[in-house]
């Protein structure tokens, strides 16, 4: 069979075709209509000869199949290390067949490619660090995603994600009268405490601008608020642009390179209509990974950077705490064993590791700050990166994916787990519904916000 | 003063009580009543998928499932709903407190009602109840009604409201609402303050002056405002706050205890304790206003 009503080649670009798509329970008619997807293998082939640049070739080509990467790789080690989970074997498999029979394969070939690249690979880069040539295979798969989006062999929610930033420029449907509205909302709530917080929307010329991720305006616009507190206290001059606010890409993760495009360029047209001095956005990693990470690449920008300079969230905080912009009342600080996530997108992807350390070097009392082992860099992924936290088909993989991160949260006997990055927290929040071992996890906004040291005036008490 | 009342339910029997003096009080001011609940919180990605806060199941939403949860409420308040011409049923998904804030603004409602607690205690929503609570006290502009228990719901109209004050900011806005209802509903008021000596060490006379500059505020601070208004009664005693709210308000068979609800905690967990008001509400025989903004009174 051509194409099917839900699951097909095409992107979804319309409202319509959203909520068709949505009311779709399980998305059990899109994965029925999967099995009779034809693949256009033509299309393919011409697209693999089109996109693939040299890198992805050499290392398809130069892998010895030492398989020295295995034991870099979480999802090998938690699945009791069985072959079908080594890096080079997953990719091999699966992208480097497709290569090798120039893009001739069928629709069941497709649809083992989809599993592997969905639920065995959450694009967390770790066995690139490992395997002698650098191969890694967070960058292959992420390749593979893309194929395979293109002929409509990608999962349901993820299809869903991506149409989500097509028609509401967001990974969830808010719009942005909604977003404006968030802002207004959270400024009323929070004025009284703060007096003088506001939350200026589409301010030109700001010190920064602020972007987000879209879950926090939809489930927890508290952020948004904490993030006004920060930078109130802090005395900054910053804004959120009224359109071009939502800095995630589930595109990225469903492999609709368009779209990833589309997206950051949203993010970019709002820096350049306001012209900030800098910009930084939300405790998430992959949001920062698709905007200024990748983000300029996909954008086609020569400097390979941002319009203006973009940090990280951690990094804008560790500035202030390190100025002094926000004092830390010593007496505040956390008095008990504490944790610390390292996000994959920002650590590895940006090497931001120490700064996270310098943020908690001021907010936890010494002593009590417990490294996780590995970590840093070398640090494994929460077990739901990649967008393996959304997809339902994968649910128990994914729970299964979860347990190294518990083991390691487990072996630092700590109850508290610093997490900055809003996936890591989602999958450690998953991780204590599905193995109860009595943690818990925070972001570092509200930690801070009820640390300070507030200057007189500054907050009324109540 | 009561024209939109918002109901927030999860349909347990631990929201009975609150559901009663909704609809009771829907009934008696010509109020309209929505009967909001929020299905589930969303796990992951979008919210179709959620935790159901009654099963703690992982859901999907859909039409169908929607259409189950408006029958199965429908059911529940069966008897509510006759004579009830002004009631509706909103359901929404999301974190409960947030919902519940997002709906109170959208519909400019003029008081919420909720019960104390949901009864529940699955971890998938560890703290939902008394911190669902506590959030929508600390940040809804209009009065947050909560009734605990099912002997503390109403049975007729509002005749005896107790204003508890600790001379706070927020104070001056729950006196204003409690002022008003007794107004409007022709009950009796009384202005009470508790001194708090809780841990401390005080000798007699000391304890003794306190209370006569503590009386003394509540008729500089309160009585002006009142103008003609003179069913009024003024109690000063001493001990831990809540409890005595709690005694002086079945001492008087008070129907409406009426407080400021302040605290700047940020963790609900950690805010609850020692809060005059969850714990007067935990063992109050009556419904428990809180009132935080001075928008709505
Ligand atoms: S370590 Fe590198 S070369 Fe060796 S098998 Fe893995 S990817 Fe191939
Ligand atoms: S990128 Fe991460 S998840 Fe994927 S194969 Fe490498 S180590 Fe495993
Ligand atoms: S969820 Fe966090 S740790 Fe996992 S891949 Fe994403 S950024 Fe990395």
């Amino acid at each position: 069979m051509p194409q099917g009503e839900l699951c097909n080649r095409q992107p979804i670009v319309t409202d319509e075709q959203l909520k068709l798509t949505l009311s779709d329970k399980s998305g059990k008619k899109y994965y029925a209509e999967m099995l009779e997807l034809d693949v256009d293998t033509n299309a393919l082939w011409a697209t693999i000869q089109k996109t693939m640049k040299a890198r992805l070739k050499t290392w398809l080509e130069i892998c010895a199949h030492c398989g020295m990467c295995a034991d870099s790789c979480f999802l090998y080690q938690v699945n009791d290390c069985v072959p079908e989970q080594v890096p080079s074997y997953k990719i091999q498999s699966t992208l480097g067949h497709i290569v090798k029979k120039k893009g001739q394969v069928d629709n069941e070939f497709m649809r083992h490619c989809m599993k592997v690249a969905w639920s065995q690979c959450t694009c967390c880069n770790r066995c690139g660090m490992y395997c002698p040539h650098g191969i890694d295979m967070g960058v292959m798969f992420s390749y593979l995603r893309g194929l395979l989006y293109s002929q409509g062999f990608v999962p349901w929610e993820l299809k869903i994600g991506s149409g989500m930033h097509r028609v509401y420029r967001a990974q969830m449907d808010v719009t942005t009268e909604d977003w404006v509205e968030t802002c207004e909302w959270m400024a009323e709530e929070t004025e009284e405490e703060w007096p003088g917080l506001t939350i200026p929307v589409d301010k030109q010329d700001a010190e920064i601008m602020y972007t987000c991720n879209a879950r926090e305006p939809k489930h927890y616009p508290e952020d948004l608020a904490e993030a006004a507190v920060l930078f109130h206290v802090a005395g900054t001059n910053w804004t959120v642009p009224s359109e071009g606010w939502e800095q995630t890409s589930l595109s990225m993760f469903a492999g609709d390179w368009e779209c990833c495009k589309d997206n950051v360029n949203h993010v970019y047209d709002a820096i350049e209509r306001l012209n900030p001095a800098r910009v930084t956005g939300t405790e998430c990693g992959h949001a920062h990974r698709a905007t200024v990470i990748e983000g300029p690449y996909w954008a086609g920008r020569e400097d390979g950077l941002p319009p203006k300079p973009y940090i990280h969230y951690v990094e804008w905080l560790a500035e202030a705490l390190r100025e002094g912009k926000l004092k830390i009342d010593p007496a505040k600080r956390i008095k008990e064993p504490v944790t610390l996530q390292d996000s994959c997108n920002y650590v590895r992807n940006q090497g931001l590791k120490d700064v996270t350390r310098e943020i908690i070097s001021y907010i936890v009392e010494p002593g009590y700050f417990v490294e996780m082992a590995p970590n840093k860099e070398h640090n494994y992924c929460c077990g739901g990166g990649g967008g393996f936290n959304g997809i339902g088909m994968y649910r128990e993989q994914r729970n299964v994916a979860l347990r190294k991160k518990m083991d390691q949260i487990l072996d630092t006997g700590c109850k508290l787990v610093i997490a900055p990055c809003h996936n890591c927290w989602d999958a450690i929040r998953d991780l204590e519904e599905e193995y109860e071992i009595g943690i818990r996890w925070s972001f570092l906004k509200p930690l801070i916000i009820g640390m300070l040291d507030i200057p007189e005036g500054m907050r009324v008490e109540w | 003063m009561f024209k939109k009342i918002l109901l927030a339910t999860t349909g347990s029997p631990a929201s009975f009580g609150a559901a009663r003096v909704a609809f009771d009080m829907a009934k008696r001011y010509g109020s309209e009543v929505t009967i909001f609940h929020v299905v589930g919180v969303p796990t992951k990605a979008f919210s179709h998928v959620v935790n159901d806060v009654r099963t703690g199941e992982e859901v999907e939403i859909d039409e169908e499932y929607l259409a189950w949860v408006e029958e199965e409420l429908k059911t529940t308040f069966a008897k509510q709903f006759e004579g009830a011409d002004n009631a509706k049923i909103v359901l929404t998904t999301g974190v409960p407190a947030r919902e519940i804030l997002r709906e109170a603004r959208k519909a400019d409602s003029d008081l919420v009602v909720m019960a104390a607690s949901s009864g529940e205690n699955a971890s998938f929503h560890k703290g939902y109840p008394g911190s669902t609570l506590q959030k929508v006290a600390k940040a809804a502009r209009c009065p947050v009604l909560s009734v605990h228990r099912e002997s503390a719901s109403y049975w007729g109209g509002f005749s005896n409201i107790l204003f508890g004050t600790d001379f706070s900011k927020q104070a001056e806005s729950a006196f204003k609402f409690a002022l008003s209802t007794a107004r409007e509903l022709d009950c009796d008021l009384t202005i009470f303050h508790a001194l708090d000596i809780s841990g401390k060490v005080l000798d007699q006379n000391e304890i003794e002056e306190n209370l006569i500059i503590a009386r003394k505020r509540i008729r500089e601070a309160y009585v002006p405002l009142m103008g003609d208004f003179k069913n009024y009664d003024i109690e000063v005693w001493e001990g831990t706050p809540y409890v005595e709210i709690v005694k002086l308000a079945r001492e008087k068979s008070v129907d409406l205890v009426c407080l400021a609800h302040h605290t700047n905690e940020l963790d609900p967990e950690r805010a609850r304790i020692g809060s005059t008001v969850e714990q007067v509400i935990l063992r109050a025989n009556c419904p428990v206003v809180s009132v935080s903004k001075p928008d709505k009174v």
